[in-house]
């Protein structure tokens, strides 16, 4: 394409610095903010209204930032169950069955200390509350395991297993807590039970603790993939399976390592979201919405180009989106879903994106005198 | 009983159709994983055109155009900018699970029209579907523009040197596709369930996907799998129907999801391969750059 | 069939001062070339020679850098091998274009105009049956081709070309994949073409009784350039060779002698499948001791690579054992084979030997990840290895801008020389070497040579892997040319054996004396 003297070209990368990088993702993000504005438009609202509404509820009020951070704790393990895999080249988008799977886990030892039966029960949290995390651990690990077998010993496509195991999970969750199941909360509404306070998860200034685990996963991956022998099997297996095996690494180990280990990370988040955030502790009604949810850890994954550290402030920035987005849409009456449709925006942004990735856009100027001198862009 | 034939051959023509749609687009060589998505569209928009409009076939139009709309969009990145086509794919997928939550949420409710009239007891949908089998099997075995497609699909580079322009063919089966799917979804807005509630659609185009898999990549095989699992579909909706109290109807549901699961693995393991052989096209995913 | 008749003896295509330079390379240096209607002539010449860079001009897949092509008398440009076959060009590839799924008669009519919208099969099958019955070939149209031989396969491909409406056919290798019978057929079929005015272009390295047999007029090409134009009825497979290779030897390793060891890889009666189920290495016995080169010479595709890969555990043993040191390493996985002393050199550098959206420290790691004096604990010692790949950088002079370069970004002959300091910085007791210096500028190859040498006189043994028959010859003590599978014998090296070796490589077990 020419534009005067100057002429544009596509020219494909042979490499991509790591700022280069973030400067692509933020721009992705900021080219999907620009994007959504049309919603705040079309409802009449001045986008830049719609945006400061978003982010003083999200970040500045004492109602809102909590909830951003137990949001934020949430995406953060979600996009982290996401990125292992992905390290290795394989798709986990069934961090939403995972998460069940460790939420049903969790809630089957409170079950088994008598949770159900007596909300006032004193239960020793120094027991109940560590083998709640390690059922959540266990159960999403085995959720996980299941598409992780299947890929490494039958090459089976693990997008569309680790997607039934979704479904599949989900109506587990359904026969549990709903119509007299095992989990059945008291009020019949279709919650599941609530767990009696002496074991809910403990807080740290009003945010549970949950978080350390959360940022402790950040170093741990950081130095899994940057020091590792294990971290360095993941990643030639994602960059090259032929390669990897002449490295003597195993084709059948690694994707079920891999989805072990994103499952049971996805596990934490089920225990995190619904036994260690003030006020749920209990299996809602509406826990789809949170698996629909985890698919944001997908864009997170993808935005940080697999880097465990990058994840922290974007899973900060749609923590806060998502649920300063159902307050905006409630207080500036936008109709339901507004963080759904964020989602969509970010997601095909950021896939128009990933071509820049590969190609960069080089301004070569044109005239005789000078047609040596090229401006890189 | 006679009804249960009925319902399941319904939902057998929504997998039958965006089945094929996916078949069609991967017999060129290009995957969209976000056949959901596509179907989402369909569904949405065609549901809300129609509503407002009060006309069936504006709303099927406007659903078939939207799904050849996304479906050029994902061409556009699949085969234009040759990037990674699951990742365009599962864009394409949780654009349409994102945006149509939220553009579908103010129609919530029944569409309110006086339902398609039924063929012979059975909705004309069916029909249409076992029709587009056999157009698409005749089209892609006994045509030359079939033979075109098939060959884009296993060998771009030596479709190209055959004369064969590589991307205007995959354009036209990935649009084509994209259509289809938008119909399948509009069909399922329409006719087959024509209330609108958020979380609908739930994992149809996902168990298309995994049909055309089973399907070794043959129309009739698909159209046979489709019956099996529209069947299976209406079988976990309404358990009561044919095996009462067997169990729980929760449990019923995630019936078409395990033996999808369990079906996969099946024909991945190599006793499979070994005797059935894949079909698979030999360049399935991959972008054709000419150098 | 023929768009035009042509009368024998016409000139139909010219190539005039054909000039192609690669980076590094001059491919082809001033080619001048003809063919007339009806006549056979060959283009011979040795890996490197420039045969494929004109071929692909020819067929108008490269554009020359200088020189003309004139087709018919008049002038072409061709941009792509689109315009070529529209002008009658006919290309039979060696690596074959044709889709393994589809069946015979739908490769044959794929992008053909008459093909039709509705595909007409009873009549274009007839079409081709009549073309079948006219030049001797038999073969069902209905079949799949991956099911066909590579004969058939070859057959499908001139089919394909002369329902086009070829009139000049070139031919990459037209005998290498064929077994005697079929290509006596070939010759027979040749024949014929050649009296309906055809003009046939075969392009061949080995096999040289087969151009006396079939051709008229001979072109010899020798880097780059070429060395002479021949009438065959004055012309020996003695005199072919000469003029193929050069009387005078340019450029040839000095061969070391070192005293050999003990036997390091003990092989016995070992057999394996290719990737397609079927047995492509049979009952091969052989040994490789301290100090010495054991070459294996052959055509691409006669299980050189399976052997390669069961031997670096890449691949399952069907049958038979592999001793090294007398330990039986059969079915070892091969970390355990590297921590043992094999090195591997795959000759795929690209898809296995690297990763190309790897830094070199990265790359490098592929053979120390599992080291313990690089790993302890789990722990990789990145440092430690950014100052190994530093070293090798240097000392093996790969030209790359710093060792966090991504490996895709260099040039073939520096990731080989990467991927060798890579392996032979582990001192390896054996080294595999598969197809070392494949594609490799002269530069390349030699640093490449000499480091082999280097090794063997370091005292490993080294098993060569190469379709160079020069290279083999030059640098092994002993070589074993293989053929579909097994060695025809195994004999010393050197240049005196240049031509027993190449009718071994073509199936032909030597006489006792020979040897």
């Amino acid at each position: 394409m020419k534009l005067g003297s100057f002429e544009v070209k596509l020219e494909k990368r042979v490499s991509l610095p790591g700022w280069e990088a973030t400067l692509i993702s933020l721009l992705a993000i900021l080219v999907a903010l620009v994007v959504f504005s049309y919603i705040f438009v079309r409802a009449g609202v001045n986008p830049l209204t719609g945006y400061k509404e978003i982010f003083s509820y999200a970040f500045m009020s004492s109602f809102g930032l909590p909830l951003t951070i137990n949001r934020f704790i949430f995406l953060l393990l979600c996009t982290y169950a996401f990125i292992i895999p992905i390290r290795a080249g394989l798709w986990n988008i069934g961090m939403a069955g995972q998460l069940y799977a460790g939420a049903l886990s969790a809630f089957a030892v409170a079950f088994a200390f008598g949770a159900k039966t007596s909300q006032n029960a004193v239960l020793p949290p120094g027991l109940v509350i560590p083998l709640m995390i390690a059922a959540a651990i266990l159960g999403g690990a085995v959720v996980g395991a299941i598409a992780g077998f299947l890929k490494g010993r039958f090459n089976t496509n693990e997008i569309v297993v680790t997607m039934m195991l979704n479904f599949i999970t989900y109506w587990i969750v359904a026969r549990l807590i709903k119509e007299g199941g095992l989990f059945m909360g008291a009020s019949g509404e279709g919650d599941g039970f609530k767990i009696p306070e002496s074991i809910y998860a403990p807080l740290v200034k009003n945010v549970p603790f949950t978080v350390f685990i959360a940022l402790g996963l950040a170093m741990l991956l950081y130095f899994l993939f940057a020091k590792t022998k294990i971290g360095y099997q993941i990643k030639a297996y994602g960059k090259s399976p032929s390669a990897a095996k002449y490295a003597g690494i195993s084709p059948y180990k690694i994707p079920l390592l891999v989805f072990i280990m994103g499952g049971l990370i996805a596990g934490l988040a089920g225990y995190h979201y619904f036994a260690a955030v003030p006020g749920v502790y209990k299996i809602t009604k509406n826990y789809g919405d949170f698996g629909d949810l985890a698919f944001y850890g997908i864009i997170c994954g993808l935005i940080s180009q697999g880097d465990a550290l990058a994840a922290i402030p974007i899973a900060l920035l749609f923590g806060g989106l998502t649920n300063g987005g159902r307050f905006a849409q409630g207080k500036l009456k936008l109709g339901f879903g507004i963080d759904y449709a964020l989602l969509g925006v970010l997601m095909i942004t950021l896939v128009a994106f990933q071509f820049f990735y590969r190609y960069k856009i080089v301004v070569v100027r044109t005239k005789k005198e000078t047609s040596d001198v090229g401006i890189h862009s | 009983m006679w009804e249960f034939i009925v319902r399941s051959l319904d939902a057998s023509t929504i997998f039958t159709i965006a089945a094929l749609s996916e078949l069609l687009g991967q017999r060129s060589g290009v995957l969209n994983v976000g056949v959901e998505g596509v179907m989402l569209f369909g569904a949405t928009i065609g549901f809300m055109v129609a509503q407002t409009t009060g006309s069936y076939l504006l709303g099927f139009l406007a659903g078939i155009a939207i799904g050849g709309l996304i479906g050029l969009l994902h061409g556009f990145f699949s085969i234009t900018l040759g990037s990674d086509q699951v990742v365009n794919g599962m864009g394409i997928w949780i654009l349409g699970f994102g945006l149509t939550t939220y553009i579908g949420y103010p129609y919530t409710g029944p569409l309110g029209m006086e339902r398609i009239p039924n063929v012979i007891g059975l909705s004309p949908f069916f029909f249409i579907g076992v029709a587009l089998i056999i157009i698409a099997w005749f089209v892609l075995t006994k045509t030359s523009l079939g033979l075109r497609i098939r060959s884009v699909g296993e060998n771009p580079s030596v479709a190209e040197v055959s004369g064969i322009n590589v991307t205007r063919t995959r354009y036209l089966s990935v649009i084509t596709s994209g259509m289809l799917m938008g119909f399948a979804g509009a069909i399922y807005s329409l006719d087959y369930n024509p209330v609108w509630s958020n979380d609908f659609l739930m994992g149809w185009g996902f168990i298309a996907l995994a049909l055309v898999f089973f399907s070794m990549w043959n129309p009739y095989i698909l159209l046979g799998g489709s019956i099996l699992f529209g069947t299976l579909w209406q079988l976990s909706l309404n358990p009561q129907l044919v095996l009462p109290d067997l169990m729980s109807r929760y449990i019923w549901r995630t019936v078409p999801f395990t033996i999808t699961v369990g079906a996969l693995m099946l024909m991945s393991t190599e006793w499979f391969r070994a005797r059935w052989g894949a079909a698979k096209p030999e360049a399935l995913g991959q972008p054709y750059i000419k150098d | 069939m023929l768009l035009e008749s042509l009368k024998r003896g016409d000139t139909v295509l010219e190539a005039r001062g054909i000039t192609k330079r690669f980076p590094g390379v001059l491919a082809n240096d001033r080619i001048d070339f003809e063919i007339k209607a009806g006549e056979v002539h060959a283009i011979l010449g040795e890996n490197g020679a420039g045969k494929t860079t004109l071929m692909n001009i020819l067929f108008g897949l490269y554009q020359p850098d200088e020189g003309e092509i004139y087709l018919y008398g008049k002038k072409v440009n061709f941009r792509s091998p689109l315009d070529a076959i529209d002008m009658g060009i006919g290309m039979v590839h060696q690596n074959r274009k044709l889709i393994p799924a589809h069946t015979v008669i739908e490769n044959i009519i794929l992008g053909h105009p008459r093909a039709g919208n509705i595909l007409n099969l009873k009549r274009t099958g007839k079409e081709i049956t009549e073309l079948c019955d006219r030049y001797g070939f038999k073969i069902d149209l209905k079949a799949k081709v991956w099911q066909l031989s590579e004969g058939e396969k070859q057959i499908v491909e001139i089919l394909k070309a002369l329902y086009r409406g070829a009139k000049i056919l070139i031919l990459d290798e037209p005998t290498s994949a064929l077994a005697p019978p079929e290509t006596k057929r070939l010759l027979e079929s040749i024949r014929i073409m050649t009296r309906d005015e055809l003009a046939i272009v075969p392009f061949i390295t080995h096999k040289l009784p087969i151009v006396l047999e079939v051709s008229e007029r001979v072109t010899v090409l020798r880097r780059g350039k070429v060395s002479a134009r021949l009438e065959t009825t004055g012309a020996t497979e003695k005199s072919l060779a000469r003029e193929m290779v050069g009387r005078d030897v340019i450029f040839r390793m000095e061969r070391v002698e070192v005293e050999k060891g003990k036997p390091i890889l003990q092989v016995e009666n070992l057999s394996a499948l290719n990737d397609k189920n079927v047995l492509a290495l049979k009952d091969v016995s052989f040994s490789v001791q301290e100090g010495e080169i054991f070459g294996i010479a052959g055509v691409s595709g006669n299980g050189q690579q399976v052997l390669a890969e069961v031997l670096a555990g890449l691949r399952k043993a069907q049958g038979g054992k592999v001793l090294l040191d007398d330990a039986n390493i059969t079915h070892s996985p091969s970390l355990e084979r590297w921590s043992k002393g094999i090195g591997y050199i795959p000759s795929e550098r690209v898809d296995v030997g690297s990763i190309g959206d790897f830094s070199l420290v990265d790359n490098i790691a592929m053979n120390y990840y599992f080291d313990v004096d690089f790993t302890k604990g789990g722990i990789v010692n990145y440092k430690g290895l950014r100052k190994l790949t530093e070293e090798m950088i240097s000392e093996y002079d790969v030209a790359a801008p710093s060792p966090d370069t991504m490996a895709k970004s260099l040039s073939g002959g520096n990731l080989q020389k990467l991927i060798l300091a890579r392996v032979l910085s582990r001192k390896p007791r054996l080294l595999i070497a598969n197809l070392p210096t494949q594609g490799l500028d002269v530069g390349a190859t030699e640093f490449v040579q000499n480091k082999l040498m280097e090794a063997k006189k370091e005292k490993a043994g080294i098993l060569l892997i190469s379709e160079d028959l020069d290279e083999v010859l030059s640098l092994s003590d002993r070589v074993a040319p293989m053929y579909e599978g097994e060695f025809m014998g195994i004999i010393p090296g050197g240049e005196a054996r240049r031509e027993i070796v190449g009718s071994m490589m073509a199936g032909l077990k030597p006489k006792v004396e020979e040897i």
